[in-house]
């Protein structure tokens, strides 16, 4: 925990690592099986959107737009594009839902979502969320939400073996993955919303797909209410939680700000304990739990000699900290693209709200660069050491199958990290 | 107001010679069932190769956030590569209400004071242009200040397509660099390259070669371009526009203003690309260098047919089907007949009658001009027995379906298949996808399944 500066001290950015708030949405309800994730605002946003998530992912990504001109900007009151393109959607595809997000274009001249989705007859999910405020996690977070409060049915009765996982946005496919069968091995049935773990997990279909293809399921979601167990990961995700706390107060719910290193995987072991009864884990999890152990050991000595630049959205920058400095990494600069309460947490020594422009003029303080793929160019004029995380990874392919986090991912990450630190002083040795 | 460009003049483009039996160039977008990028994005892409000028967004994050260092348009300027970087207010809830001029002004004053660029473009994005930010004044105020051109580029998403956001950056480099400057040389063969970008190194492809016959470029809009160059376009003997319609509507003002005329070519594939070097010398008209093109042109077809030798084996007989959009359904069957594979079908859904009559020219009667592509290109693989599909992404599961090879056309964002050398680059892709025993591998059925 060292400095935080919250605001932005410059009047512009420059090489943003910030994404905006109707993306995080977008990703969001492509975590809901066979949905059509409904942008409202004008046509680039979406189709910026959907190239950028095609080129990360290497899938074709659903996604329409209500394509506002300028015209219809002044004359309609958003209800005339919504009821249009709902129409249009259908007449090609027939989506279990459509995720309505909005831009800052409608936003700004004030199209009243409640009231719009009211007058379409199909299921519909609506969501505010200008590109004006906040960013990519809590577009993702207000999507989680919503998608709690106006689908989940309220409950009174619990099932103690159903729990509903909670991620952020910066897990993995992979990672959403691993948690649920972690948990699974200890007995119960887990539900993740959103799930990108089947959706976006790069897989081959057995056709192109118009809509989401894999997800929690529209029905799954309604029922959401009955489990005995809420797990929320990310604090951007706490808000999410109380929503589906108010559906049913007999649910018992967990937040977790991160699940990376050794002792948050244990705080999840030991509710899953207290949860089941059992009074031993799996045996895959105990000896994945000594691997890490000896991971950190062996990392350990590259790693206590680094210095790092972390850079990304909260809840990641979070979990990336608290491994790294868990086995000596010396976390120097940790660059959030938003301000959250979680900065003030972050293992690092100097905590910023910024941009890529930030970050080359603190060159002098890291070795190593953990973030996104436009990190590459800074890594390069800088000559400093890069591991690839977050949104975007252009650069490399297969990036849904990374996981960090847990006993087993853990250990791959202290590798990586620890490698990529090695190789980058050789470098520097050789000139 | 009038200082912004007539957006119902550029619809209705007079040099169009379709424009009478088409819609609308840049009809209303259908609510939910339209693709395709806005006009921010095409002004961007029109300017932003502009490596020696700062081109900063005024609006949200997205605008920016999902698009800078998207695009490979590589330059030769030796500062700082002002084209790989992002630059944007991410304008808040405040400026929205209390309007983004301020905020604007002391981006480009913090610009000005740490990169020094030799020109600002400002971009107005939605919401800045619905809240009314006054960019003209700013820009007006900023360039009196720092005794740069400041540009205002008029071009937010919402007042249409990619295709019109290339006509207003095009308006926007016309009424504020080009003819601000005298050259300091001229010669009877400059030219300027409007509407190449330099993507992924095209325009070196065939740079040299003009360099070679003395044809100068004086200008570009805007691949490896300068503000310098661009500012001092108006002397060019011949404006050339490469694959470039968008544009059409700045070349024939050049035309009406300065007297230059243009004509319109491409680059890709062996013939386009000689077609494209003699067009260049013909129309500036002199004798000898249309005799010097002819033997340039014959050296360079026998050099390319002797590198492509060693793939001939590998693709006779062998036949394909394109499914992409615009010029590239043509382009890229021109550049795929000149490997010597036979083109039995190309997408022309997303293509302009001009397009879509290339096309007829070059594949001929029997080629199939598919308007459903999607719904066509798997049965006409079985038909006609290709052996490759050249196509987006989406299409992968056909052709692994099929069992027969793909190639992702949106490789060229990523690796030059431009001028003669390109068709090499394009020759040793394909040979290595028709090779490639993936696609069968990968559409191996599973034991459970059998």
């Amino acid at each position: 925990m060292g400095e935080v500066t919250h605001k932005r001290l410059k009047p512009l950015q420059i090489n943003p690592v910030k994404l905006s708030q109707p993306m995080g949405a977008t990703l969001a309800f492509m975590g809901v099986d066979n949905c059509m994730p409904l942008m409202h605002g004008g046509q680039g946003c979406t189709s910026f959107t959907k190239v950028y998530f095609t080129r990360h992912f290497c899938e074709p990504i659903a996604i329409q737009t209500t394509a506002v001109t300028d015209a219809l900007a002044v004359l309609d009151g958003g209800d005339y594009s919504i009821v249009e393109s709902v129409k249009n959607i259908c007449k090609k595809v027939s989506p279990s839902l459509i995720g309505l997000h909005t831009t800052g274009l409608p936003e700004t001249k004030g199209d009243d979502m409640s009231w719009i989705a009211k007058q379409i007859d199909f299921p519909l999910v609506y969501v505010n969320t200008p590109d004006y405020e906040g960013g990519f996690e809590s577009g993702w977070a207000l999507t989680c939400k919503a998608l709690i409060e106006q689908l989940v049915e309220p409950a009174r009765i619990v099932n103690d073996n159903k729990l509903v996982l909670l991620p952020h946005i910066s897990l993995t496919p992979l990672e959403v993955e691993k948690i649920k069968d972690f948990i699974e091995g200890f007995g119960f049935n887990v539900l993740a919303l959103p799930d990108l773990a089947s959706s976006l997990d790069g897989h081959l279909g057995e056709k192109q797909a118009a809509l989401s293809s894999g997800g929690i399921s529209v029905n799954e979601i309604k029922s959401l209410a009955d489990a005995g167990v809420v797990i929320s990961v990310g604090d951007s995700m706490q808000n999410s939680a109380a929503a589906l706390l108010k559906k049913n107060p007999e649910m018992r719910h967990q937040h977790f700000s991160h699940l990376c290193g050794l002792e948050a995987t244990d705080s999840l072991v030991e509710l899953l304990l207290a949860e089941t009864g059992f009074s031993s884990p799996p045996l895959t999890l105990a000896r994945w739990r000594k691997r890490l152990q000896d991971a950190m050991l062996d990392s350990h000595f590259s790693l206590g000699q680094t210095r790092f630049l972390v850079v990304g959205e909260p809840d990641q920058l979070a979990g990336i900290c608290q491994a790294l400095s868990d086995v000596g990494g010396k976390v120097k600069v940790a660059i959030s693209t938003v301000d959250s309460p979680q900065l003030v947490k972050l293992k690092a020594d100097k905590v910023l709200v910024g941009d890529l422009e930030d970050a080359e003029l603190l060159a002098a303080e890291y070795d190593l660069i953990i973030g996104n793929c436009h990190c590459e160019a800074l890594a390069h004029r800088q000559n400093k050491g890069l591991v690839v995380r977050g949104f975007p990874n252009w650069e490399e392919v297969g990036n849904s199958l990374k996981h960090d986090l847990l006993y087993e991912g853990g250990a791959y990450f202290l590798f990586e990290c620890a490698n990529a630190a090695t190789t980058h002083r050789a470098h520097l040795a050789a000139g | 107001m009038s200082q912004k460009p007539k957006i119902k003049e550029l619809l209705v483009e007079s040099a169009c010679e379709h424009n009478q039996t088409r819609k609308a160039a840049c009809n209303a977008p259908t609510p939910g069932a339209t693709t395709g990028g806005c006009a921010f994005e095409g002004a961007q892409i029109a300017l932003f190769p502009y490596a020696d000028a700062a081109h900063l967004v005024h609006g949200p994050i997205t605008c920016l956030g999902s698009s800078w260092e998207t695009r490979a348009t590589k330059t030769t300027w030796p500062g700082r590569d002002l084209t790989q970087v992002g630059f944007t207010t991410d304008i808040n809830l405040n400026d929205v209400v209390f309007s983004g001029e301020q905020k604007l002004k002391d981006a480009i004053d913090y610009i000005m004071a740490h990169y020094r660029p030799e020109a600002v473009f400002v971009y107005a994005t939605c919401v800045t242009a619905m809240i009314g930010d006054d960019l003209d004044q700013v820009c007006k105020q900023a360039a009196a200040k720092h005794g740069v051109p400041m540009v205002p580029v008029h071009a937010p998403g919402f007042v249409g397509s990619k295709n019109l956001g290339s006509r207003l950056g095009g308006e926007a480099a016309l009424r504020h660099l080009i003819g601000t400057l005298e050259p300091e040389t001229t010669t009877a063969f400059d030219i300027n390259l409007i509407g190449e970008y330099n993507v992924t190194g095209d325009m070196w492809q065939y740079k040299h070669l003009l360099d070679e016959l003395g044809i100068r470029v004086l200008a570009t809009l805007s691949g490896d371009g300068r503000i310098r160059e661009i500012r001092s376009a108006h002397r060019a003997r011949l404006n050339v526009l490469v694959c470039a319609k968008s544009l059409i509507s700045l070349t024939r003002k050049m035309q009406e203003k300065y007297g230059i005329p243009s004509i319109s070519l491409s680059f890709y594939g062996r013939r386009d690309t000689s077609k494209g070097l003699l067009a260049i010398a013909e129309a500036l008209g002199d004798t000898d260098l249309i005799r010097r093109t002819r033997t340039l042109i014959v050296r360079e077809e026998a050099k390319l047919a002797a590198q492509l030798e060693p793939y001939r084996a590998v693709f006779a007989g062998k036949k394909a089907v394109l499914n992409t959009g615009g010029n590239k359904t043509w382009s890229i069957a021109a550049a795929l007949q000149d490997l010597g594979i036979e083109v039995v079908a190309t997408a022309v859904k997303k293509a302009t009658e001009d397009d879509r009559e290339k096309a007829r020219a070059y594949l001929g009667d029997t080629g199939v001009l598919m308007m459903n592509p999607g719904a066509e290109q798997a049965r006409l693989i079985d038909e006609k027995g290709a052996h490759l599909l050249l196509a987006g992404g989406r299409s992968l599961y056909t052709a692994i379906k099929k069992g027969i090879a793909f190639a992702d056309v949106n490789q060229e964002k990523k690796k030059s298949y431009g001028g003669y050398a390109g068709l090499l680059n394009l020759a040793e892709d394909l040979k290595n996808a028709l090779e490639n025993p993936v696609f069968k591998l990968a559409a191996r059925r599973a034991p459970w399944e059998k």
